[in-house]
């Protein structure tokens, strides 16, 4: 499913209104260059998930974990494999657990340096800058 | 009271023994084992290399502050570690040594945020209140009031980017290495040398006039992506220090614009500084100018105590354990936090 959004304000609604469609345990994995929307969509994501604490950048420490409280979603989990080459790393510190985690929803941002670790029901969002301040978002 | 502290929430491993006669604070030791050269590779700390280090570094690290310090563990009046905010497999390490040594030694054990030990790093001498503390660093970007030593509240912080993350990744899509700061900086003071003339790019200030405390820097690294995107490869050569210049000056103008909003309306003695930022010199001297230009006294630490140590860790365990007496039974409540918020 595609959407062009004009605003970071439409980014953040389309993902809020997305988060209808998830069940738990979906791992999202978030591909765009820096200022595509991608952080923004997760702001939404929060917001639709009932996430209470404001959403700042997981680049400096990889992870961070947030409550949540939409039926039986208790947990996001936002990683940023910015700085990253390759899975390894997150597997190290134990995302694996969150992946089979029936109540939690995984974001991850730059997912493409992380491919290795994709679980097989990854859900792919591509997020393209177009002219005029426009984005477009892809949802595979 | 003689305190031993211990922090690991990120990339160094710190231990430090301060002693406290009459309120007088004197650190006896404060010893930094610094990752920071391994990080280096990877743009960035590494958890899990980071975890492992920490745990070959954690008890030489003690020891030796121990042994400067010249103090025996019976001597010691508390322990004190970091338990949060920060890299979880980072902390687990100095936090699970500092319970076991608790437990060893018969010490009380006092749980300390690692923001409010940043704060903490200003008060080695006394501080007027009420004041306002701006903590900048890689991870963090707040604004803290606070009524006395060990009173606090958080009034303002990034809603994305930290500032000194911001300069990472700016840093990073101008190839300038890691860490950024002192990178972008150094840039950016060779475009101040070389012209007399301010610069021609102009980058955007979020939130200057939000009219709350908040802050925001991923719209500025992306501007700053933007406007290198748009120039040739040796256009951009050529202007690498003028971008920097602009950036810094953004991400000043910013910090110090709200920082002194902060102040005026919370009608504060002191501003005070802290954090890993705190050593930008242009930040720094803006801060201080425009806080002395109102009347009021500016405080920022010396830059061995703005980056991650165990000294402030004392310190901010001193006003704890002053404000709360800890008991023997404390180590049994420290537990890890890596969301651990200032509230």
């Amino acid at each position: 499913m595609k959407y062009i959004t004009k605003s970071e304000r439409e980014t953040l609604n389309v993902a809020e209104k997305f988060v209808q469609r998830l069940k738990g345990g979906e791992v999202l994995c978030l591909i765009g260059d820096l200022g595509s929307g991608k952080t923004a969509f997760t702001k939404g994501l929060a917001k639709g998930l009932g996430v209470k604490n404001i959403i700042t950048s997981p680049t400096f420490v990889l992870l961070k974990s947030y409550t949540a409280k939409l039926k039986n979603i208790n947990k996001l989990v936002h990683i940023d494999a910015y700085r990253l080459d390759s899975g390894a790393e997150l597997d190290y510190i134990g995302v694996e657990e969150y992946f089979s985690d029936k109540n939690c929803i995984t974001v991850i941002e730059w997912a493409d340096r992380v491919k290795d670790i994709w679980p097989v029901n990854a859900i792919e969002i591509k997020f393209k800058v177009l002219k005029g301040n426009k984005r477009e978002i892809h949802i595979k | 009271m003689i305190i031993l502290a211990i922090e690991t929430s990120c990339d160094e491993t710190s231990a430090s023994v301060l002693k406290s006669t009459g309120g007088r604070l004197e650190l006896l030791s404060n010893v930094v084992s610094s990752q920071i050269d391994i990080h280096k590779q990877y743009g960035g700390v590494v958890p899990e290399v980071a975890a492992r280090h920490h745990v070959q570094n954690i008890n030489p690290v003690i020891m030796e502050a121990l042994e400067t310090a010249k103090i025996k563990p019976q001597k010691l009046s508390y322990l004190a570690v970091v338990s949060g905010p920060g890299l979880i497999t980072s902390l687990i390490v100095g936090v699970e040594a500092a319970k076991a040594l608790s437990v060893a030694w018969q010490k009380p054990l006092i749980n300390v945020n690692h923001m409010y030990s940043h704060i903490a790093g200003n008060f080695l001498s006394k501080v007027e209140f009420p004041a306002v503390c701006l903590v900048v660093s890689g991870g963090h970007t707040e604004l803290v009031l606070l009524k006395n030593y060990s009173q606090f509240k958080k009034i303002g912080q990034t809603v994305d980017d930290a500032a000194g993350e911001a300069f990472d990744k700016v840093a990073k899509l101008l190839g300038l290495g890691y860490p950024g700061g002192p990178a972008v900086a150094l840039k950016a003071t060779e475009f101040l040398i070389s012209n007399f003339q301010f610069s021609k790019i102009s980058l955007p200030r979020p939130l200057i006039n939000s009219g709350d405390f908040n802050f925001s820097f991923s719209g500025l690294k992306t501007a700053v992506l933007y406007t290198a995107q748009k120039m040739k490869k040796k256009e951009l050569e050529q202007r690498t220090s003028e971008i920097c210049y602009e950036f810094q000056q953004a991400v000043v103008d910013v910090l110090v614009g709200k920082t002194m909003k902060a102040a005026q309306k919370h009608k504060v003695k002191t501003v005070l500084m802290a954090g890993g930022v705190a050593a930008n010199k242009k930040l720094r001297e803006s801060l201080r100018e425009s806080v002395e230009a109102k009347g009021l006294k500016f405080g920022v630490p010396e830059f061995r105590l703005c980056t991650d140590n165990a000294a402030m860790v004392a310190i901010a365990g001193y006003y704890l354990a002053k404000k709360k007496r800890p008991s023997r039974d404390d180590w049994k409540k420290v537990k890890v936090n890596p969301n651990w918020e200032l509230k």
